[in-house]
């Protein structure tokens, strides 16, 4: 039997730092994971290496019982993993219904060919595109902005549009790098809320998360990080009471 | 009246330039400085072929249209490694290197003397001799192109190209293939430009590598820049601007020999002063 999403044994230096040591883990088919760790522990770089944006020196992730080395971001995405970025990398000079149309999976009108000589059909495929990409700006509660471009958007509104970006794609598994940072306290809990309303529509997903109440709130499964390695996994509680993982955590801050 | 036809007829082949070259630095973001090259590329394939005789117009138009298009792509490819001001320098010396080409192969180019006495176009065997019936053939020509440009921006084609010249990393991450999307609009514009490099040898029966050198691609910069990036009306408003200010400045009675000086001085102040004071241009938007 084989795990959902499966990391093992990968390896990644970058000149004299390594910043992923024999990471592996594992995560089960549609629960909330929650990845912490300290500045530097591999997090940002383990979602590099299972999008296929970063080719590890060594080790395999599979997806579905499927190997995904060496495969392109784009190849990744057709197999059901897509990701979001800690800064959000929006198109900010293109509305929001446009940022999550370029996240919907190609149809016809985006080869020139296409476009060029049948523009009938064309402009028919893409009116049905933007209904749908309607239906995830609803989804994420930003229906009232999509003419609006995204550089005039709240930052708690931007924050919105890449889960919407992200749900266009249609993947099942999905990696949010940082969802709640930077949030108040009304727009932190929107997306929360918005993660929990996504696992129940049957998606996984994987979340890089520094706030202590969110993982609390929201995660199933815990995974612990530190100089790229998997220290510990548990439940929030298991992981919150270790007081060695505190210690690493906040460096004795406390 | 023959003097504003020749005006429009150039302004209406720079329109198809100004098309390329919107499509790749205004709407696809990939800094090309030599797309003169791919111009003047088109223009002696075009020349070459009806000197000898072995191919008419339209026939001779379409070789140099795969041509340019095949080069466009192949000098394009460098921007897929290497990005930004890397690009802009690898682009400039493919322009410097294009300029050696077309000077010192005089068995193709006839060298810095040109190739003089270019027949006119011919559509199935009528030439098209008379002025007017060149801007008829141009107008067609500049109104298929300005339609092609304004089919893809409307696609969700333009759509991607505007998304990846703002963030190919995500464009990537939102599981499209970058690489193909900006292949294609290399190709695009090698097209555009290869056929106007055809019109304009016709239509001036001489051309020589002054037409398309480093200033010529600087001039297509200009009008991109002046008229406005990523807009149809930019990529029209551009070159017939810029091509009517040198017939205003022989208005003004300055000295033949420094008329040519003058008029380069006067679009590098014009491309500084957008660039600084007005970037999206006359009908644009920032480049």
């Amino acid at each position: 039997m084989s795990a959902y999403l499966e990391v093992s044994g990968v390896n990644q230096r970058f000149g004299g730092l390594q910043a992923l040591n024999d990471c592996g883990f594992a995560i089960a088919q549609g629960g909330i994971t929650c990845m912490v760790g300290p500045n530097g522990a591999g997090k940002t770089t383990i979602f590099n290496v299972i999008t296929g944006f970063l080719r590890p020196d060594t080790g395999h992730v599979a997806f579905r019982g499927r190997r995904l080395d060496g495969l392109r971001p784009q190849a990744i995405v057709a197999a059901g993993i897509a990701r979001s970025f800690q800064n959000l990398r929006l198109f900010v000079d293109l509305t929001a219904l446009e940022n999550v149309l370029i996240g919907l999976p190609s149809g016809f009108g985006e080869a020139p060919l296409g476009a060029l000589f049948r523009p009938f059909h064309t402009a028919r495929l893409d009116r049905a595109r933007r209904a749908q990409a309607m239906e995830r700006l609803e989804h994420v509660g930003l229906a009232d902005r999509a003419a609006e471009k995204v550089r005039n958007l709240s930052y708690g509104e931007q924050k919105l549009l890449t889960v919407a970006r992200l749900l266009a794609t249609g993947a099942e598994l999905l990696l949010l790098d940082e969802p709640a940072s930077g949030l108040a306290a009304g727009a932190l809990d929107q997306v929360m809320a918005l993660l929990r309303r996504l696992q129940g529509e049957g998606k996984t997903l994987l979340v890089v998360e520094h706030n202590t109440r969110v993982v609390q709130q929201i995660a199933d499964h815990v995974l612990f990080l530190h100089q790229g390695h998997l220290m510990a996994e548990g439940t929030p509680a298991q992981i919150i009471a270790d007081p060695a993982l505190a210690e690493i955590y906040f460096g004795g801050a406390l | 009246m023959d003097y504003f036809y020749s005006y429009l007829i150039l302004a209406e082949i720079y329109v198809l330039l100004g098309l390329s070259t919107n499509l790749l630095v205004g709407v696809v973001g990939i800094f090309s400085v030599s797309q003169a090259a791919v111009f003047g590329v088109g223009a002696y394939i075009v020349s070459d072929f009806l000197l000898s005789g072995t191919l008419s117009f339209l026939p001779a138009l379409a070789v140099a249209a795969v041509a340019c298009i095949v080069l466009n792509v192949l000098l394009t490819l460098p921007s897929l490694r290497v990005s930004g001001d890397y690009f802009v320098v690898t682009s400039f010396g493919i322009q410097l290197l294009a300029t050696a080409v077309f000077t010192n192969w005089t068995g193709g180019t006839g060298g810095a003397n040109g190739l003089p006495g270019v027949p006119p176009p011919d559509l199935f065997g009528f030439p098209l001799e008379e002025t007017r019936q060149i801007l008829g053939f141009t107008t067609v020509a500049a109104g298929l192109g300005c339609l092609a440009f304004w089919l893809a921006m409307r696609a969700p084609y333009g759509r991607l190209l505007k998304a990846i010249r703002e963030d190919e990393l995500a464009v990537a991450a939102a599981g499209k293939d970058v690489l193909r999307a900006k292949v294609s609009a290399a190709a695009l514009a090698g097209a555009f430009a290869g056929v106007a490099g055809g019109v304009y040898a016709t239509y001036m029966s001489f051309i020589d590598p002054s037409s398309f050198d480093l200033d010529a691609s600087v001039l297509l910069l200009t009008m991109v820049v002046v008229g406005g990036a990523r807009t149809l009306a930019g990529s029209i408003v551009g070159p017939f601007v810029l091509l009517a200010l040198p017939q205003l400045l022989q208005l003004v009675a300055i000295p033949t020999t420094v008329a040519a000086s003058a008029r380069q001085l006067l679009y590098g102040v014009l491309l500084i002063a957008f660039a600084v004071f007005r970037p999206q241009g006359l009908a644009g938007e920032r480049l």
